[in-house]
C-alpha cells in the first residue's frame, strides 16, 4: 500500500507532496451529483471572472470616452513621455533579466543533475514571491545611492560578470583531468560561485583606484565635467536591475519547463548520431523550444510593463523622453498610482489617467494572451513527438 | 501595622473622592456631547487632523473622529457631494468647486481658517546656499521662465553670485503632479508657468526631503513641517532685496513669500447651530489647546487678529 502511494507522488517529493487519489470503486448517486454540483460551481466561477475581466474594459473604455471629444495635442504631448517610460523601463529589465534568466534555464534543464534541478528551480522560483514593494524600496533606498556613489564598480561588474564566466570555461578546459573530475560541469554552479565572489570583490577593490588613476574623479562627476550627461539617482539602470531581478523567476521557470519538456528520444537521438550536448542545445533543444522560451520572454514583458512599486520607488518619475541609461523615467502605472488618488473625477488628468490604464490593460492582455496560445500550441507539439 | 483588610476601604474611599471630583468638573454637568466626527481632507494636513481629534475625544470621550485622507481635491469633491460635512484643505476652495456647492446647496460653504503652513525651498545640508530669488528659482525648476529670468541655470556654477559647490548639474526633486503643493509652487515661485520635466517627482513631500538630504547636489521643494537635520531651508530675497528665513514669525506674518492658509470647510446653512460635534471641534480648533497642537504637529499657529476672524 505504501509502495503504491509512493508510486504516485510527485518527482520532486520534498518540495510538492502531491498524493495523488486512486480511482474510487462504482460511483455512487450522491458522488454524480457532488461532481455536478463542483462542476457548475466551477463553470459559474470561470463565467464570472470572465464578466470581471471584460466589465473593468468595458469600465475603462467607457471612462475615456468623454476624452475624445476634446483629445488635443496636449494630452498626447503628456502621455507619449509616459509610454516611453514605460517601453525604456521595459527593455532595461529585459536586457538584464532575459540572459541571466536563459543562461539558467539552459544550464539547469539539460545541464545540470536531478537531485541538483529538484532543489534549484523550487528556490528560484521562491524569488517571485518576494512583493515588488520590498525590491522598489530596497533599489530606491539603498542600491540608487550606493550606485550614484560607486557608479564605475557598477559598470565594471555588470560587464565582468559574464566575462568571468567565459573565462572560468577557459580555465577549466586547459585544467588538469584530476581537477576537471572534482569539479563536474553538472554541478558547475556550486563550484562558480566562489569563482565569481572572489572576482567581483577583485573589481570591487581595482575600480576606484583605476576611475581615480585614469578620470581623476568618480566616473558620473567625469561624464557630467567632459559630456555634460546628467545623473540622477533614481535612474533607468536601477529600475532595470531591480525589475529585471523580479521578473528573473517567471523567465527562467517558462523557459525551464519549456526546455526540461522536450522529449526525451529528441535529445538522446542527436546525440546518438555524435552531436555533443552543446550542438544538441544549439540545433535540437532552443529551436524546439523556441517558441516556449517567446513565450517565458513574453510574460517577463508583460510582467515589466504592468509592474507598479518597483518602478515608482526606484525611478525619479520625471515624464522625460531621454534615451540616456542614467536619467529617470516615469510610467503609466507610476503615474497612475501617483496621480489618481489626487486627481479630481471628471477632470482632465483623470480621464487620460484612465486612458493610460486602458492602454495598460490591453498591453498586457495582448502579451499575456499570445504568450499562453504559444505555450499551448507547444504543448501539442510536444505531445506529437512522443514526449510528456 | 498595615492590615491587610484597610486596603479595599482604601480602594473605595479612593474612588469615591476621584468620583466627587469628576463630578465637579463642568463638562459632566453640562450633556455629554456624543457622535461620530467624519471629514475628508487634505494628506497634509493628515497628522494634525488625527491630532485635534486625539484631543477632542480626551475632552468628550463620547466621540469618535473619523478621518480620510486623500487629497484636497478629493475633500472639494466630497464636500460637492456631501459624502463629508467636513473638508480640512490645504488650499482655498477653487471659483468652480465653491460655484458647484452653492449650485447644490444654495448657500456657501463655511470657511475657516485653522493654521499657517509654508513651502520650503531646501538644499543639501553641507550646502553653502543661504538664500535665493524667485527669478532663480524660476530659472532652475521652470521651462517657461515666467518671473523674468533671462536663462535656465542647470549647474551649480551657472548660479548668481557662482557658488562654490563642485558637484555639477541641481539635481531637482519635488511633488507629484496631483499634490496642493506641486500647484502653489507652480503658482507663487514660477508665475503660474510651467515645471521642467526632468524633476524627480515624489508622493510625499517627506521622500522629498529624504531624496534632497542623502545627495549633495539636489535641490527641491516640499512642506514647511516636514523638515529635518538632513537638509536646510533657503531664505527667499524678495523684491526689496530683503533674505527672508522661513521661521513661525514670517510665515504667522506672510512675510515670507511662500506661506499659506490651511482651511477648514464645513457645510453648514447660515442661521442654522452646528450640531453639538461639530461646534466641540471647532472651538477645539480655535481654543489655545489646539494652536498648541498646530505647533506640535509642526506647522504654523494663526495670528491672533486671524484667529479673532475665524472665531465669529
Amino acid at each position: 500500500m505504501a509502495d503504491a502511494s509512493l508510486a504516485y507522488r510527485y518527482p520532486l517529493a520534498p518540495f510538492y507532496d502531491v498524493v495523488m487519489t486512486p480511482p474510487s470503486p462504482a460511483p455512487s448517486s450522491l458522488r454524480t451529483l457532488k461532481d455536478r454540483i463542483a462542476t457548475g460551481l466551477i463553470t459559474a466561477a470561470g463565467i464570472g471572472v470572465l464578466l470581471a475581466i471584460l466589465a473593468i474594459g468595458v469600465f475603462l473604455v467607457w471612462e475615456t470616452l468623454p476624452l475624445l471629444t476634446h483629445f488635443d495635442t496636449l494630452s498626447l504631448e503628456k502621455l507619449s513621455p509616459l509610454a516611453w517610460g514605460t517601453l525604456k523601463a521595459a527593455i532595461a529589465a529585459l536586457v538584464l533579466a532575459v540572459p541571466v534568466a536563459l543562461g539558467a534555464a539552459i544550464f539547469s534543464a539539460l545541464f545540470m543533475t536531478d537531485r541538483l534541478r529538484a532543489r534549484i528551480k523550487p528556490s528560484l522560483e521562491l524569488m517571485e514571491a518576494v512583493p515588488g514593494v520590498v525590491i522598489g524600496f530596497v533599489a530606491g533606498l539603498v542600491l540608487a545611492p550606493w550606485v550614484e556613489r560607486h557608479l564605475a564598480s557598477t559598470l565594471a561588474l555588470l560587464l565582468w560578470l559574464p566575462l568571468s564566466a567565459g573565462l572560468a570555461g577557459i580555465l577549466w578546459h586547459l585544467a588538469p583531468k584530476a581537477l576537471r573530475r572534482a569539479l563536474s560541469l553538472e554541478s558547475a554552479g556550486l563550484w562558480l560561485l566562489p569563482w565569481i565572489a572572489a572576482t567581483a570583490a577583485l573589481v570591487l577593490w581595482a575600480a576606484p583606484i583605476l576611475e581615480q588613476q585614469w578620470l581623476g574623479s568618480d566616473l558620473a562627476t567625469f561624464l557630467d565635467r567632459r559630456f555634460g550627461i546628467d545623473y540622477t539617482t533614481r535612474n533607468t539602470l536601477i529600475v532595470g536591475l531591480a525589475m529585471g531581478f523580479a521578473i528573473i523567476p517567471s523567465v527562467y521557470s517558462l523557459a525551464e519547463d519549456a526546455l526540461y519538456d522536450i522529449p526525451k528520444p529528441l535529445m538522446e537521438g542527436a546525440q546518438a548520431l555524435g552531436a555533443s550536448r552543446w550542438q544538441a542545445l544549439w540545433k535540437v533543444a532552443l529551436p524546439m523550444a523556441g517558441p516556449g522560451i517567446f513565450s517565458a520572454v513574453m510574460i517577463g514583458a508583460g510582467r515589466a510593463v504592468g509592474e507598479t512599486m518597483i518602478v515608482l520607488m526606484a525611478s525619479s518619475n520625471a515624464a522625460l523622453m531621454s534615451a540616456s541609461p542614467f536619467e529617470g523615467l516615469r510610467s503609466f502605472s507610476a503615474a497612475i498610482a501617483i496621480e489618481l488618488p489626487e486627481a479630481p473625477p471628471d477632470s482632465q488628468t483623470y480621464h487620460l489617467l484612465i486612458l493610460a490604464a486602458l492602454v495598460l490593460f490591453l498591453f498586457t492582455f495582448l502579451v499575456n494572451t499570445l504568450a499562453e496560445v504559444v505555450r499551448q500550441r507547444l504543448r501539442r507539439r510536444y505531445q506529437r513527438l512522443g514526449g510528456a | 501595622m498595615k492590615s491587610p483588610r484597610s486596603r479595599p476601604a482604601r480602594i473605595v474611599a479612593a474612588l469615591l473622592m476621584g468620583g466627587l471630583l469628576w463630578l465637579a468638573t463642568p463638562a459632566v454637568w453640562a450633556a455629554p456631547i456624543t457622535g461620530t466626527l467624519g471629514a475628508t481632507g487634505s494628506d497634509t494636513m493628515a497628522s494634525l487632523v488625527l491630532r485635534w481629534g486625539e484631543a477632542l475625544a480626551a475632552r468628550h470621550p463620547g466621540i469618535t473622529m473619523q478621518l480620510q485622507a486623500g487629497g484636497s481635491s478629493i475633500a472639494a469633491a466630497a464636500l460637492v457631494a456631501g459624502t463629508t460635512r467636513l473638508a480640512p484643505m490645504s488650499r482655498p476652495l477653487s471659483r468652480a468647486e465653491r460655484e458647484r456647492f452653492e449650485h447644490r446647496y444654495g448657500y456657501p460653504p463655511r470657511e475657516l481658517r485653522v493654521a499657517r503652513d509654508a513651502l520650503v525651498v531646501v538644499v543639501h545640508r553641507h550646502n553653502p546656499l543661504r538664500a535665493i530669488t524667485r527669478q532663480t528659482l524660476d530659472a532652475l525648476f521652470s521651462s517657461t521662465l515666467a518671473c523674468g529670468g533671462e536663462a535656465p541655470i542647470r549647474r551649480w556654477d551657472d548660479l548668481p553670485p557662482p557658488l562654490d559647490w563642485p558637484f555639477g548639474h541641481v539635481a531637482l526633486h519635488g511633488r507629484n503632479q496631483a499634490s496642493g503643493t506641486f500647484d502653489l509652487f507652480r503658482q507663487r515661485a514660477l508665475c503660474g508657468g510651467r515645471f521642467r520635466a526632468d524633476i524627480s517627482e515624489y508622493p510625499g513631500s517627506s521622500a522629498v526631503i529624504a531624496a534632497v538630504g542623502s545627495a549633495p547636489n539636489a535641490m527641491g521643494y516640499s512642506g514647511y513641517h516636514h523638515l529635518t537635520p538632513m537638509v536646510r531651508a533657503l531664505a527667499l530675497i524678495n523684491a526689496e532685496g530683503e533674505a527672508i528665513d522661513p521661521t513661525p514669525e514670517t510665515i504667522q506674518s506672510g512675510e515670507y513669500p511662500l506661506a499659506r492658509n490651511l482651511y477648514l470647510y464645513v457645510n453648514a446653512a447660515p442661521g442654522t447651530p452646528l450640531p453639538p460635534a461639530e461646534r466641540a471641534f471647532i472651538e477645539l480648533i480655535l481654543s489655545d489647546e489646539g494652536q498648541q497642537i498646530v505647533r506640535a504637529a509642526g506647522f504654523v499657529p494663526l495670528a491672533d487678529e486671524a484667529l479673532e476672524v475665524s472665531q465669529n
